[in-house]
């Protein structure tokens, strides 16, 4: 007597193939990504609402004007301030008025990061309305 | 007679084991990862930790430690990258435009490209920083 030998059973999808599609993708988008965690800083805001207010005579003390020099030295009223010192006067500022603006005029060889730490100092110490003096472009 | 007993061969590793550990790094690694354009030169962005969050989406103007500018990915000059922007900006007025600037790059090399970009009717100006630093 013949004994029919029982097939293994197989499997129905092969489990190789799809075990390298998914190493190819993993591949992919481990080259292909940027891991650098990112965040970002408004340069010019949806003003879908009112417009920035506009400065009347009466209200020029409301305005404080930081100057960022060639080396990245922030100046308030012609007087150098390091960062700490800088972010006390406008926090004294603006306990006395809240909706202090300030205007920052970065030179132009001041570099992104020069600017990008003065703005976090102002942004540190309670201003909510910075605006950065538009810079003529001199060629 | 006494036959030897053939050796059973032990079984291979389960491979489905394989396939999660695989899976896990997968969705890991398209959860983590941002899928953007990269600019043809290096750009490390300013760092400030009173960053907002960035969201997904627009166009990536890179600009490099020494001026150089790219529009997603691909170099460019100022007046072609103003123009493209321009195009992109007259069929979605909304769009969304990310400057990626080196945190070396003079301002000189990033304010009056902002400034024209706004110009140009952008209304959506945003500067790419990386949280952390001092």
């Amino acid at each position: 007597m013949k004994l029919a030998r029982r097939q293994p059973a197989r499997p129905l999808i092969s489990l190789v193939p799809m075990i390298d599609v998914m190493l190819i993708l993993l591949v992919f988008f481990m080259v292909t990504s940027t891991y650098l965690n990112l965040d970002m800083i408004p340069f010019v805001e949806r003003r879908d609402e009112a417009p920035a207010p506009t400065a009347t005579a009466g209200e020029d003390t409301a305005t404080m004007l930081v100057r960022i020099s060639a080396d990245g030295r922030t100046y308030l009223r012609g007087r150098e301030l390091d960062p700490d010192m800088l972010g006390r006067a406008v926090r004294e500022r603006l306990t006395g008025n809240p909706l202090l603006s300030v205007v920052v005029l970065p030179s132009t060889r001041a570099t992104t990061q020069q600017l990008v730490s003065t703005l976090e100092t102002l942004t540190r110490a309670g201003a909510t309305r910075v605006r950065l003096m538009r810079l003529e472009a001199a060629e | 007679m006494k036959l030897a007993r053939p050796v059973r061969r032990t079984p291979p590793e389960t491979i489905i084991a394989l396939i999660d550990v695989v899976f896990f790094l997968l969705v890991f690694f398209m959860l983590v990862g941002r899928m953007d354009a990269t600019s043809p030169f290096e750009v490390l962005p300013a760092e400030a930790r009173t960053g907002a969050d960035l969201p997904a989406g627009g166009t990536m103007v890179s600009v490099g430690a020494e001026g150089a500018l790219a529009l997603d990915g691909h170099a460019t000059g100022a007046d072609a990258l103003v123009a493209r922007v321009t195009a992109m900006l007259a069929d979605r007025p909304d769009l969304m435009v990310r400057i990626n600037a080196h945190k070396d790059a003079r301002l000189t090399h990033v304010l009056p490209l902002v400034a024209r970009i706004e110009a140009a009717g952008a209304r959506d100006v945003m500067l790419i920083v990386t949280p952390g630093g001092g």
